[in-house]
């Protein structure tokens, strides 16, 4: 039975499609079976950041309205037999989810994968409830910024009212990313450091990751940054695949690297 | 005029107001009948007195939890 996983922040544009596809391919490539499924209805992305946008046949509504079967609709990763992606309807808005149905496709999915990883929509409406609604665990992704940060209490707030599991009694487990970190601004006291954001939201830290114009670049070409292992974010990806695959990896203070330090250094932490 | 010096010490005023806004916000979901309260405490005084806003602030200190209602009255309907 596998573990469903949601990456939710509330704001948009944080990098919530970016860590869904890195952390899903850095726990493929540690031999977990995986499906990343982009529940962003209306607003298909993840197709883009996986380079996937050209196999994308059927999509996330034909399957639950049972139009077409999941093995129509997944698609393969090229970079790992073990990633495995199905995409949000492009044609159709968030309005079309139901419960019963979003029910059903993550029961069939955890039937069939190690962790189901949801990239859930920006905002707390219809659509975002709904992703989170069955989910075991939540990925929260922050910036060290006040609006990322209010929005991600918002949305955890919904998460726990909105939750299944939650409703049954049990807890549904959240892990913080922290992203987008400059460690020069927040050596100098211009950016929130991670542990003033810890203090604040008081959920456990996942990983930090460090701001990185390759991003922007591993996205233009449709290939997810982790598959750089030379880049900081990257590293931190593998990072933090590798926690969510149980293995204990110390967190690695991006913060206190001094700027240009990192660089040289880059290659001697892993 | 800001010096440079502190331009970029920022971070610290941004977790003050964050931290009081989240406590404010996660109010919001804990009491979301506090509008419905406001509106009806409104109801009782107006009918003896004229009301212009009704505030209800939450104080917390320690295991002492406090609910302070202001109600500020319109000089007007009184005289």
């Amino acid at each position: 039975m596998g573990i469903v996983i949601a990456v939710i922040s509330g704001k948009g544009g944080v990098g919530k499609t970016t860590t869904t596809a890195n952390i899903g391919l850095g726990m493929a490539l540690k031999k977990q079976k995986i499906i990343v499924v982009d529940f962003d209805i209306g607003q298909r992305n993840l197709d883009m950041v996986l380079g996937l946008e050209n196999r994308v046949v059927f999509d996330i509504v034909q399957v639950m309205d049972e139009e077409v079967s999941l093995k129509q609709a997944v698609i393969k990763s090229k970079r790992s037999d073990n990633l495995h992606f199905l995409a949000a309807s492009q044609t159709k808005d968030k309005s079309v989810l139901e419960s019963e149905k979003v029910k059903k496709l993550i029961a069939d999915l955890k039937e069939e994968y190690d962790y189901v990883i949801l990239d859930a929509p920006a905002g707390i409406e219809g659509g975002y409830e709904h992703t989170v609604e069955f989910a075991d665990e939540a990925i929260i992704v922050v910036n060290p910024e006040v609006s990322s940060i209010r929005d991600a209490d918002r949305a955890i707030g919904i998460l726990d009212s909105k939750s299944q599991r939650v409703k049954d009694g049990k807890e549904v487990r959240k892990y913080l990313i922290i992203n987008r970190i400059n460690p020069a601004m927040v050596q100098n006291g211009g950016m929130l450091s991670s542990s003033d954001i810890l203090d604040i939201l008081s959920i456990p830290l996942l990983g930090k990751i460090p701001e990185d114009k390759g991003v922007v670049d591993a996205s233009n070409q449709g290939n997810p940054i982790i598959t750089n292992t030379k880049s900081a974010s990257g590293q931190a990806y593998s990072r933090i695949s590798a926690r969510l695959c149980g293995e204990k990896v110390d967190l690695y203070d991006i913060e206190a690297i001094k700027k240009g330090l990192l660089k040289k250094f880059s290659g001697v932490f892993r | 005029m800001f010096s440079w010096i502190d331009e970029g010490k920022s971070a610290e005023s941004a977790k003050d107001r964050l931290t009081i806004a989240i406590m404010s916000d996660r109010d919001n979901i804990n009491f979301p009948f506090m509008d419905e309260m406001k509106i009806e405490i409104m109801q009782v005084v107006q009918k003896y007195l004229g009301v212009k806003t009704v505030e209800i602030k939450k104080e917390i200190d320690g295991d002492y939890e406090a609910l302070s209602i202001e109600i500020e009255l319109d000089k007007k309907q009184i005289s």
